[in-house]
C-alpha cells in the first residue's frame, strides 16, 4: 500500500508513536512538542516568578506584591499520615507553596520564545492541596464546610491556582491568556468556578510610572476580585476529602497566537469553549520582549494555610 | 551529571525577631549547604543565631545538630549540612539592642 492510497498515514503513524510511548500517550499534543517535562530529572526551567528590579540589582527596588513568589520544590508528596505518595509519572512532582499568609501567592513560570504563530497547547496533570493541621488547632470547621466523615474543612482552606501566559510580538504587543479555578470565595465558601481577568495584569513599569501601587499578598493577576468573571459552569473537582490524599487531574489549554484569541480549556471530562473569553492587551507597547512565550502556573491562599499545586508532567506544543 | 538546585527561602527580608525559613522539599538531594548573606545590620551586640532544622512531613520540626552559625554585621556565612531527610529550613533567634538584620538566605542542594 502506497502513501497515495493512505493518505494519512503520517497521522496514523505519528498517532501509534505517541500512543505507544508511556511518557507522551496520556498527552494529546499538537505538531511540534515544544517542551515536555516530568520533573523526575530537574526543575526543567519552571522557575520563581520576581518582579523587576532597578540598575544597582537592589531588590529593595522589586513590587511588594511581587518579591515573594516562593521557589518550586521537588516534591515527592510526602505526608505526615502515610510517607511518601510519589506522583504520577515517577517520584518527583513540581510542587509550588504559598506562605501561610492569607492573600499569598506562590509560582513557577517558564520562559521561551515563539518562533511562529498559531496555535499554542499547554497540558498538565496536576493536583491541589492545602496543608494539613495536626496541631490541634484547626476544629473541625472552616468556612462553608463541616467534617461529616466525607467533605474535609481542608477544602475550603484552599483558595485558587491558575495557569496563565505572558505574550508579546508584533513590535511590543504585549497581552496574557488566563484560565483560574476559583476553588473558594475570598471568604472562604466553596466557589468551584472557572474565571478569568478583564484586565491585564499590573506590570513593574505601570507601578514605576505611579499608575499602581499594590501591597504584599495583593493578587498580581488582577489584584481587584470585580475584575474577574466566570466562564463555564462550576467544576467540582478530586480534593479527595482530606489533605493527604493525591488525586492527578488532567488539563488541557488551547491559545491561538496568531488571532491573539483563547481556544479552549479541558479539565479532566469537561471542554469548556474559551473563544468569547477576552484577551485585553496592553494599551502601551513593551520592548525588550519580542517574541515573548511565557506560561505560568500559581496558586493562592485565601486563608492563613498554605496551599499548595502540584504538577506531575507538563507538556507544551505548538501547531507552527 | 549531577542535579543541582539553588532556591532563595527568603530575599533581603529584614529580621528583627526570631524567625523560621518556610519547609523546603529536597528529598531527591544528597548533599547541601546555606549561605546567608546578611545584606545590613544595625543594633548595638547584635547576634543572629541560626541553626538548620529538619523535619520528617514539614509541620514538626527539630535541629538537625547542636551548631549555630552566627551573624553579627554584614558579610556571608555558611555550612553544609548532611544526614537530613525531606524536609530543611533555618531557624533564626534574633538578639542585641533594638536588633535587625537584612538577609539573603539560599539553599542549594545537589543530588
Amino acid at each position: 500500500m502506497t502513501t497515495m492510497e493512505r493518505p494519512d498515514l503520517a497521522a496514523e503513524i505519528r498517532s501509534a508513536i505517541l500512543s505507544a510511548d508511556p511518557r507522551l500517550s496520556k498527552f494529546s499534543p499538537l505538531r511540534r512538542i515544544l517542551t515536555y517535562d516530568d520533573f523526575n530529572s530537574g526543575t526543567h526551567g519552571w522557575t520563581e516568578l520576581l518582579g523587576n528590579y532597578n540598575g544597582n540589582g537592589d531588590l529593595s527596588t522589586v513590587d511588594d506584591h511581587m518579591r515573594d513568589f516562593r521557589p518550586p520544590q521537588l516534591s515527592n508528596c510526602s505526608f505526615f499520615d502515610i510517607g511518601s505518595h510519589g506522583a504520577m509519572t515517577g517520584s518527583y512532582a513540581l510542587k509550588l507553596a504559598t506562605r501561610a499568609y492569607q492573600g499569598h501567592t506562590a509560582t513557577a513560570i517558564r520562559r521561551l520564545t515563539m518562533s511562529g504563530r498559531g496555535l499554542l497547547q499547554i497540558e498538565a496533570y496536576f493536583t491541589f492541596k492545602a496543608e494539613a493541621t495536626i496541631d490541634g488547632s484547626a476544629g473541625d470547621q472552616f468556612g462553608d464546610v463541616t467534617w461529616d466523615g466525607n467533605l474535609h474543612p481542608s477544602e475550603a482552606q484552599f483558595g485558587c491556582f491558575t495557569v496563565a501566559t505572558d505574550l508579546c510580538g508584533d513590535g511590543g504587543l504585549r497581552y496574557h491568556t488566563v484560565a483560574r479555578y476559583l476553588n473558594t470565595t475570598l471568604d472562604n465558601k466553596l466557589s468551584r468556578q472557572w474565571v478569568y481577568p478583564i484586565v491585564p495584569e499590573p506590570t513593574p513599569r505601570e507601578h514605576l510610572e505611579g499608575k499602581v501601587k499594590l501591597a504584599y499578598g495583593a493578587d498580581f493577576t488582577a489584584p481587584d476580585p470585580k475584575d474577574w468573571h466566570q466562564f463555564g459552569e462550576p467544576q467540582e473537582l478530586c480534593y479527595n476529602e482530606v489533605p493527604t490524599k493525591v488525586n492527578w487531574h488532567y488539563l488541557r489549554w488551547v491559545i491561538d497566537t496568531a488571532a491573539r484569541r483563547n481556544v479552549e480549556l479541558q479539565v479532566n471530562d469537561r471542554i469548556m469553549d474559551m473563544s468569547a473569553v477576552p484577551v485585553p492587551p496592553y494599551k502601551e507597547r513593551y520592548d525588550s520582549l519580542e517574541n515573548l512565550l511565557n506560561f505560568y502556573f500559581s496558586v493562592r491562599t485565601h486563608s492563613t494555610v498554605r496551599n499548595f499545586l502540584f504538577l506531575d508532567s507538563v507538556l507544551i506544543s505548538t501547531e507552527w | 551529571m549531577r542535579q543541582v538546585q539553588t532556591a532563595v527561602l527568603e530575599r533581603d527580608t529584614t529580621f528583627v525577631s526570631d524567625f523560621a525559613t518556610e519547609p523546603y522539599e529536597v528529598a531527591w538531594a544528597g548533599e547541601a549547604r546555606f549561605f546567608v548573606h546578611t545584606l545590613a545590620a544595625s543594633g548595638d551586640d547584635l547576634a543572629v543565631r541560626l541553626v538548620t532544622q529538619i523535619s520528617p512531613d514539614g509541620l514538626t520540626w527539630c535541629d538537625l545538630d547542636g551548631h549555630e552559625h552566627v551573624v553579627t554585621g554584614p558579610g556571608l556565612v555558611t555550612w553544609p549540612v548532611g544526614q537530613f531527610g525531606q524536609w530543611l529550613r533555618l531557624r533564626g533567634t534574633v538578639a542585641g539592642n533594638s536588633p535587625s538584620a537584612k538577609l539573603r538566605i539560599y539553599l542549594t542542594v545537589k543530588s
